[in-house]
């Protein structure tokens, strides 16, 4: 049907129908006469323009507007298979605004509730006499169900997930994957379970004498750490006070930036780095589970050199009769997001190959870094615990192989700091062993100081000057 | 080119019609392919509304079964256009004093009809949007995590009060309470378990306190019985033995297995239904016998309840126990709770008011136990 253009007008009057089936080439003008001729031959000019997937057409006649709404867009949609899809999620097909039709009761009262549809029964071995063939409703006959309607090609804009079951990295056993943002129950307890670990509290004595003797220290070292401690919380806004998450950041550089100074006399430093956002994943199976740990935690100090073993290998060989602490009836997956579909074996330390700086030094950990999730002290310390354990099995994985080693030759050690502005707390774990599936056998080892107050408080007053304030 | 719209052939009327219920017309109704629906209320004149009734509803309907047999779009176009230029052409011979007058007694749409327009019946152009008042219940996966609640101050799903003395009050979220005491994990059924009890705090939702419980791999929220602390085990149980179980508080049952006499809460009247009763602040419930597959529980308004003997109760009495020596104190307390002023109105009491003394209600059985006529 061609457009053209039809005869004269003389009444403004439009008419909206919604029709589905139209496409856009359809816009044009029609005319129509009617059969026997009447008083008014309208003239009937159709434009069809998209709204929102809807197909309007403008018709000029009588002198009357009317809007007319049908269902013939849902039906279109019907017929693609996607209205069913979107009932299937029941809250989105509820959400959209569902036409009131009924016009033989009154309108004002609320819209009776969308009745079920009927049941569909399939009886196997009886075939359905459906009234597809005749394209028009038989009473008598079953309501054909025609297949969803696929694309053809592929549409990155329009593309739909396949269901859990079938995608392909889908696998029967459940792995529990432990993120930045998981906050477990037990805290620490459970961390140490789920990396077989011992708790030792306090950090190891000689680390504690390296830090007390003076010629680790930084000249003025007290005014300098106070002047951090001011810039972080007092200075470092236009605002009247900085806000947690930009303070407990800003502290947290000034001190590194404090401790490189030492460089001159410390080269080490030199051949360390630090590295931001980097994406962290190792698998270990404890018992019959597989578990992962993948995530972004937060700063990482790489180094060239690996850290030395802080205890030697008789202490390691001493850890074998340590129990490890079971809290029933909770159980120790408690908490961690269970998957069904992961990747077997990802060890990834962030890291390429071929980076200068493979070994993980220390990790730093902010409280604040993810507004989503608040940890409680608790479970900070078992995120810090968790991503210490996971940077250094994927760095035994790289050296060592994914094969569980009864105990490694030389022990990966890893330190932490964590802080939350204020209070710091110092980590050191040593990974004696990849051997995780047992309860039994040599277990590995961390150095746990918790809640260390760098200062009591720091805040800020207004200045009252004398004489002024009345 | 000329498009011709032709009439609806016979065939066409009659299934259009089908699906419209017949109005008687009256005589001097001459138009022949005209349907009428029910707002019309037997109007002279097709409403323009019918029309778009019959493409609304039957739009598709009409694309597939017209006579022509095609489901060429622009046929349904021709189609559907006659219909309505017969409806229009109706329109404008009808006398326009019958149409205000009609207008005006048998339109009742609201405010929304634009009344501009002069000859035909007002109709909604708007869409009416869902009341979202019950979306946020809607849930179906359980959570820990408290839920916005929506306040209803009273009001039913018409808009108008059912329930007076109800609105305002402070922000509650809900905390989904998981009443089914004996629910096994998925993979663990039939084992009694045992659980350990996080913490327990206020609820705004009810007078009692709750717990967070965990246990295995999942965590959830119960009534707190009176001496629930956090890290108490709490143990749960259906099995039924031969001797009766010694009870801590706290623990969860089936009623075959507790001794007479034992202070119960959170009873359910039918198996793994969720407890329905005896759950508020410092109620129990006290199991007076146990008879043959059954067991008869005294509620705490002296009614007694005859139920089976596998469904679960939990031992003890409810937390907060003080709850009803609580003094409100002043009005705006009674506000923050969501409570508003009952009417001033002074009405003499009838019949329904001050003391009865009349013996207690029968036992109320909720087994069907096999009659013995039955036999």
């Amino acid at each position: 049907m061609s457009p053209s253009c039809g005869g004269t007008v003389d009444i403004s009057v439009s008419l909206v129908l919604i029709i589905s089936f139209a496409t856009k080439s359809d816009t044009g003008n029609y005319s129509c006469m009617t059969q026997p001729p009447d008083t008014i031959s309208p003239t009937v000019s159709i434009q069809i323009a998209g709204l929102q997937g809807q197909v309007w057409y403008w018709m000029l006649l009588g002198k009357s507007a009317i809007l007319l709404f049908s269902l013939a867009s849902l039906a279109v949609k019907y017929k693609r298979g996607e209205l069913r899809r979107l009932s299937a999620h029941g809250a989105v097909s509820r959400l959209q605004a569902r036409r009131h039709f009924g016009v033989s009761r009154c309108l004002t009262a609320k819209a009776p509730p969308a009745r079920k549809p009927r049941e569909r029964v399939e009886i196997p071995g009886l075939e359905r006499i459906t009234y597809a063939e005749r394209m028009h409703y038989v009473p008598g006959l079953a309501k054909p169900v025609f297949p969803d309607w696929e694309r053809d090609y592929k549409d990155p804009r329009h593309y739909r997930s396949p269901p859990v079951h079938e995608m392909p990295l889908y696998k029967e056993k459940p792995c529990y994957v432990f993120n930045q943002r998981t906050s477990v129950l037990e805290g620490v307890r459970q961390a140490l379970w789920l990396t077989k670990t011992k708790l030792i509290s306090g950090l190891p004595p000689h680390l504690v004498s390296v830090a007390e003797n003076p010629a680790n220290q930084i000249p003025d070292q007290d005014e300098r750490v106070q002047n951090a401690i001011k810039h972080a919380r007092f200075w470092d806004t236009t605002e009247e006070r900085p806000r947690k998450e930009k303070y407990s950041k800003t502290l947290l550089i000034n001190l590194i930036h404090l401790c490189a100074t030492l460089q001159s006399s410390h080269p080490a430093i030199g051949r360390r780095i630090l590295a931001e956002k980097y994406s962290l994943a190792a698998t270990w199976k404890r018992g019959e589970d597989l578990f992962q740990i993948r995530g972004q935690n937060g700063l990482l100090h790489n180094s060239m050199d690996p850290l030395p073993a802080v205890s030697g290998s008789q202490e390691v060989a001493d850890t074998a009769d340590h129990v490890l602490e079971t809290f029933y009836p909770v159980s120790p997956t408690i908490d961690l997001q269970k998957v069904h579909v992961y990747k077997e074996e990802v060890n990834s330390t962030g890291f390429r190959g071929d980076y200068p700086y493979p070994h993980s030094h220390t990790l730093y950990f902010l409280e604040g870094a993810d507004a989503r999730c608040k940890l409680r002290p608790e479970q900070f310390r078992a995120n810090m615990l968790m991503f210490t354990f996971g940077n250094a099995l994927a760095h035994a994985h790289k050296l060592y192989g994914t094969q569980p080693q009864r105990v490694l030759d030389s022990p990966v050690t890893v330190q932490a700091v964590g802080t939350n502005g204020r209070i710091f707390q110092f980590l050191v774990f040593q990974l004696n062993t990849t051997d995780l599936s047992g309860d039994d056998g040599i277990k590995n080892q961390v150095w746990l100081d918790e809640d260390v107050e760098l200062y009591d408080f720091a805040k800020v007053r207004p200045l009252i000057k004398k004489k002024q304030v009345r | 080119m000329m498009v011709t719209f032709p009439l609806l052939a016979e065939n066409n009327q009659h299934q259009l019609r089908a699906h419209i219920k017949r109005q008687p017309r009256p005589q001097w109704e001459e138009n022949r392919g005209v349907q009428r629906s029910r707002l019309d209320g037997g109007g002279s004149h097709p409403d323009l509304l019918c029309f778009s009734i019959l493409i609304r509803h039957k739009g598709i309907d009409l694309m597939r079964h017209n006579g022509i047999g095609s489901s060429n779009t622009k046929e349904d176009v021709v189609m559907a256009l006659s219909c309505l230029t017969r409806g229009l052409r109706s329109l404008t011979v009808s006398q326009p004093a019958l149409l205000s007058s009609q207008v005006a007694a048998q339109c009742k749409l609201g405010a929304q009809v634009p009344t501009t327009v002069g000859q035909h019946r007002g109709f909604l152009t708007t869409a009416p949007l869902e009341q979202n008042k019950t979306f946020w219940k809607k849930r179906e996966k359980y959570t820990i995590k408290p839920i916005g609640m929506k306040k209803t101050g009273g009001r039913d799903h018409t808009g108008k009060i059912r329930t007076h003395g109800i609105g305002g009050g402070h922000k509650q979220r809900y905390r989904w309470i998981d009443f089914q005491r004996l629910r096994y994990e998925p993979g663990k059924e039939d084992q009694p378990f045992e659980e350990k009890v996080v913490e327990v705090r206020y609820d705004p939702c009810r007078s009692a306190d709750i717990a967070l419980v965990a246990g295995g791999n999942r965590k959830r929220w119960i009534i707190a019985t009176e001496n629930m602390h956090a890290g108490d085990i709490i143990k749960t149980s259906g099995v039924i033995g031969r001797m009766a179980v010694l009870a801590n508080e706290g623990d969860a049952y089936a009623l075959g297995a507790l001794p007479v006499g034992t202070l119960v809460n959170n009873l359910e009247i039918l198996p793994r239904r969720g407890a329905e009763y005896i759950r508020a602040a410092g109620t129990s419930g006290v199991l007076l016998r146990k008879v043959n597959g059954t067991a008869i529980v005294q509620l705490p308004s002296k009614q007694q309840v005859q139920v089976l003997e596998t469904c679960m109760v939990t031992v003890g009495r409810v937390s907060n126990v003080d709850h009803n020596k609580q003094i409100i104190g002043k009005a705006g307390r009674n506000r923050w709770f969501g409570v508003r002023p009952s009417s001033g109105l002074w009405q003499r009491k009838g019949g329904w008011a001050g003391r009865k003394i009349k013996p207690l209600p029968a036992m109320k059985s909720y087994v069907n136990l096999p009659s013995i006529a039955a036999k």
